[in-house]
């Protein structure tokens, strides 16, 4: 009863809730919901035959999980990693992957009214994007994860569901 | 308190002895034993010696009905409740003619259980 | 998943596959013997029990109609059964069951319909009253005579001068309660002790069941002579189970009693069997209890769980004990303990192994019914020999080898095992024979699949290996062995005709992948016209192996143990260049070919020359290579992970089978021998 309790609350509290990070000068954002930690950058293991932005696999507390840069993910110039690079790791449908990104801000709330449809241009990075957050003058750019995580055949993320 | 009263549960089915666990337990019953079948059910039940006991009539082996004679014939005043399915009217009739008293019949609705049970040896 | 659910789920597949067997075997006889009868009814009790009470109704409604079947066969043991319809009818029904419950397994609701199965099991049931000539005896079970007489019965002799009071009481049980006859008869009983006479309404309750509508309409009604007073006589009725509403009513007399036979009297003991049972079987105690005490199920996500703390344990142990802050420190007790937690986490690790090795018979069993279900539709006749089932492996290999096994099975029926006409023709026994044998060795258990059918065609295996370019070196060269291994090539296949069992071609490259994914092999043999034989090896574990890890640049590379022939440092004259770029190395007078792992994974090293580096020969059942890499780093037990599904899933990853965690934390790919080779 008590866990029941909760879950709801939790759910509650994590709803219009968004992790905002920075990459280049554009600010994104990812729903909380998905996000279960964020750790800095770490010793990558590189893997053969994947697509350039799959940086390989790394150990977390004995757990092995993919990472993926969204940098090359959005085809913008890779960066070297710094201290201020982190790991935003996420879950969706059993499925672990850590996004490294430019810098992690900060947690923001949005209401539903201050969230909009994309824009309809053509970029490598758009059809990346849900939607678009606006607080104030400034714009986030919010995440579609399932998109991120889609291969370019975009069937396993099918199957896995 | 008051001292809770210890229940044997005999069943051939896991699944049954643990519906049957599941709910007494949730009433304030102790089970002190489960047995898979009649020969396990008679030594347990002289071991344990339990308030009553729960006792599926078709198990394997060693029948309910065998099971019931066997414990009456060691202890007539123990409180034996026959557990069987609805459609198996004639093993109840077989068992209440061998002397149960009490029967259940399965699928179980937990007030049902609880109210013979209750009415039986009491909460 | 909610334990009750579990469990349910459980058990009745467990009930499922022991009502296979049993079945078969009476198919096999032609008969079911009583035993079987008993068994088969059971099974179907339990099952019809609890799916009932998880409310999976269309189950509970099918193993009820065949129950009922069983309980005409225990009953009235009937001589003519069609037993092929029959075992037709129940493992049609186990399939219905079994599908069910694997959509509950899946979070599914369980929503097919078994109107269809329960109607052909219940016309069965007709027709074999019917043919057994019950029918009309249908409507009057036979009672055995001498209980006929429990509660209308003896006359009362004693003529007590005491006064007695009469009473009429109404007992209305509560809706639902179900077997309201039974009941009133329990009341029946109860009563005996306290009353002198009584006369009950309905009054043939225990023979005829549909009183127990009449009682759950219009209530139960008696009428009795006691001692007691009406105080007592209410408390006691009261005390009745699922009672809804009790009326009782003091009398003047026995004549204002609507229902007082003359003559009737009630008996005053409740009878019971006149055979003494005899004080009991406890001297048996020790065996049949104690088994079952010993054993318990666990669930499996538990021993994952433990798994992978022990494969935890033995990587915390590595960077303790291979610490680099130890280097030339002399520490003559750390070594002593740390070979001492050595021993016992091997041991843990052993004890843990060993909980997770379950025997093949399960999975060995399965392929009866395919056998039978096959042999049934093509026409053939063939026995299936079980052997070494006893044999045990990790959990997880069985998952794994099950299905390849069924194709294996399916394929040597198919394509294997003659028709009768030709085996007679053959001079062979019409019934042919496979065989299917499993036994440890080492650190591997081996599966033969041996059938005595017509064998592998080497020639056609041959032209078909040509058509499609398999053929990796002269045909002069290629021993037997190796053309039969043609048949586990991707998009191979020499069956003219496509059969709905196999032969699609696909299929036999499957089961190499599959074997292969569990780091087995597969071997083939055959002997034209007297049969073939395929044996795998599997691993006994997935979960722990010895391996070698080796260095290549920044990157760790692990290869198991098993694999490996032998490692050294070459030298610049046993290394041969072919003019078209490929590099071998020349080992004892043969020569093999070398994989540059620095060059197929892409990573930049310093370590390009053979001479600077090491070569590793690795072994497979197909071909040996030498795998170049910088160096060797040492040997350790390691425990196997998967590569991420993300991973898998965008990559075709050849020759990675998985990851390790290296004692420094650092992440280990593990080299697949088999898929390196595709890289050459």
């Amino acid at each position: 009863m008590a866990k029941d309790i909760n879950d709801f609350y939790e759910e509650d509290t994590q709803k219009g809730k968004f992790l905002t990070f920075g990459i280049g000068r554009e600010v994104y954002g990812l729903e909380i919901s998905v996000v279960t930690e964020i750790i800095s950058i770490q010793k990558i293991t590189e893997m053969p035959e994947v697509p350039e932005y799959i940086k390989g696999i790394i150990n977390l507390r004995g757990k092995i999980i993919p990472v993926m840069d969204v940098r090359l993910r959005f085809k913008k110039a890779f960066r070297e990693y710094n201290e201020r690079t982190c790991i935003i790791v996420v879950q969706m449908h059993e499925l672990a992957i850590g996004f490294i990104v430019d810098d992690v801000s900060e947690v923001i709330f949005m209401e539903d009214d201050q969230i909009v449809a994309k824009p309809d241009i053509k970029s490598a990075q758009n059809q990346y994007i849900k939607n678009i957050g606006k607080v104030g003058d400034e714009i986030k750019l919010i995440l579609d994860c399932e998109k991120m995580l889609d291969a370019d055949d975009e069937v396993f993320l099918m199957e896995l569901k | 308190m008051k001292k809770m009263k210890r229940v044997l549960i005999v069943d051939d089915a896991a699944f049954v002895r643990l519906t049957i666990r599941t709910m007494l337990e949730k009433n304030g019953y102790e089970v002190v034993g489960e047995a898979n079948d009649g020969n396990v059910a008679v030594s347990k039940y002289m071991e344990l010696r339990p308030d009553f006991m729960t006792l599926d009539i078709t198990m394997p082996n060693m029948d309910g009905i065998e099971t019931l004679k066997a414990i009456r014939n060691l202890d007539k005043n123990a409180v034996v409740i026959m557990v069987s399915a609805l459609g198996q009217e004639r093993y109840i009739k077989d068992a209440v003619i061998n002397g149960a008293k009490y029967f259940l019949v399965k699928p179980f609705k937990e007030e049902n259980v609880i109210e013979t049970i209750q009415k039986i040896v009491g909460a | 998943m909610e334990p009750m659910l579990e469990m349910f789920i459980f058990e009745t597949n467990q009930n499922l596959e022991q009502l296979e067997l049993i079945t078969m075997n009476s198919e096999k006889n032609g008969t079911f013997s009583s035993e079987e009868i008993n068994d088969i009814f059971r099974i179907m009790h339990t099952i019809k029990g609890s799916s009932a009470m998880m409310l999976v109704n269309e189950v509970a409604t099918l193993a009820h109609s065949i129950e009922d079947i069983f309980f005409y066969m225990r009953e009235n043991k009937p001589e003519n059964v069609e037993c092929s319809t029959l075992t037709d009818i129940i493992l049609d029904s186990a399939d219905f069951i079994k599908e069910e419950i694997s959509k509950l397994e899946a979070g599914k609701l369980a929503d097919a319909s078994a109107s269809l199965l329960s109607e052909s099991t219940k016309v069965f049931l007709t027709e074999l009253k019917v043919s057994n000539g019950d029918i009309a005896q249908e409507k009057t079970p036979k009672k055995p005579a001498k209980n006929q007489q429990y509660y209308i019965a003896a006359e009362k002799t004693s003529d007590e001068a005491e006064e007695l009071n009469v009473f009429y009481a109404v007992i209305k049980y509560k809706e639902n309660c179900e077997m309201e006859n039974i009941r009133a008869y329990t009341v029946m009983n109860s009563m005996q002790d306290v009353v002198k006479e009584i006369y009950c309404l309905p009054d043939n309750i225990l023979e005829d069941d549909d009183t127990a509508f009449e009682i759950r309409k219009n209530g139960f009604n008696i009428w009795f002579t006691t001692k007691k007073s009406y105080e007592e006589i209410h408390n006691l009725l009261e005390k009745t189970i699922f009672l809804q509403e009790l009326t009782v009513k003091q009398l003047a007399g026995v004549e204002e009693c609507d229902f007082w036979p003359v003559k009737k009297a009630v008996i005053k003991e409740v009878v019971l069997d006149d055979v003494p049972v005899k004080p009991i079987l406890v001297a048996k105690k020790s065996e049949g209890h104690d088994a079952h005490q010993t054993m318990i199920s666990v669930n499996v996500d538990k021993l994952d769980v433990l798994m992978d703390l022990v494969g935890e344990l033995v990587i915390a142990e590595a960077m303790v004990t291979q610490n680099p802050e130890l280097a030339g420190l002399e520490l003559k007790s750390f070594h002593k303990a740390s070979r001492q937690l050595k021993k016992i986490s091997s041991e843990l690790q052993d004890g843990v192994m060993s909980i997770r090795m379950v025997p093949l018979s399960g999975t060995f069993q399965k392929m009866n019914r395919i056998v039978r279900d096959m042999s049934k539709k093509l026409n053939k006749q063939v026995e299936l020999v079980l052997v070494g089932e006893e044999t045990e492996v990790d959990k997880n290999v069985i998952e794994h080898i099950s299905d390849p096994l069924m194709h294996l099975i399916r394929n040597s029926l198919d394509h294997g095992i003659e028709v009768p006409e030709e085996r007679v023709k053959n001079g062979k026994n019409t019934i042919g024979k496979i065989t299917l044998e499993a036994k440890n060795a080492g650190n591997e258990v081996v599966i033969n699949i041996v059938d005595d059918g017509q064998g592998l065609n080497r020639d056609k295996i041959l032209k078909r290996a040509r058509e499609n370019n398999l053929i990796y070196k002269s045909e002069a060269e290629l021993t037997d062995k190796e053309i039969y291994s043609f048949i586990f090539a991707p998009g191979f296949s020499t069956k003219e005709k496509v059969t709905e069992f196999s032969g699609r071609g696909v299929g036999m490259d499957v089961v190499m992948k599959n074997i292969n994914a569990v780091g087995g092999t597969i071997l083939v043999n055959s002997e034209p016209g007297k049969g073939s034989i395929i044996t795998l090896k599997i691993p006994l574990t997935l979960a722990i192996i010895a391996g070698m890890t080796v260095k290549v640049g920044n990157a760790s590379y692990t290869i198991p143990i098993v694999s490996i022939r032998e490692s050294f440092r070459p030298i610049e004259q046993n290394i041969i260049h072919d003019p078209d770029g490929s590099e071998m190395i020349m080992v004892r007078g043969q020569c093999y070919p070398i994989v540059r792992l620095h060059k197929i994974y892409n990573i930049s090293t310093e370590v390009t020359d053979f001479t600077k580096g090491i070569i590793i020969m690795v072994e497979t059942e197909k071909m040996t290579i030498g795998i170049f890499a910088d160096q060797l780093i040492g040997q350790q037990q390691i425990v196997v992970k998967p590569v991420p599904i993300y991973i898998k899933n965008i990559s075709s990853i050849a020759g990675i089978t998985g990851c390790t965690l290296l004692g420094d934390g650092n992440i280990s790919l593990i080299l697949d021998a088999v898929g390196l080779m595709s890289k050459i």
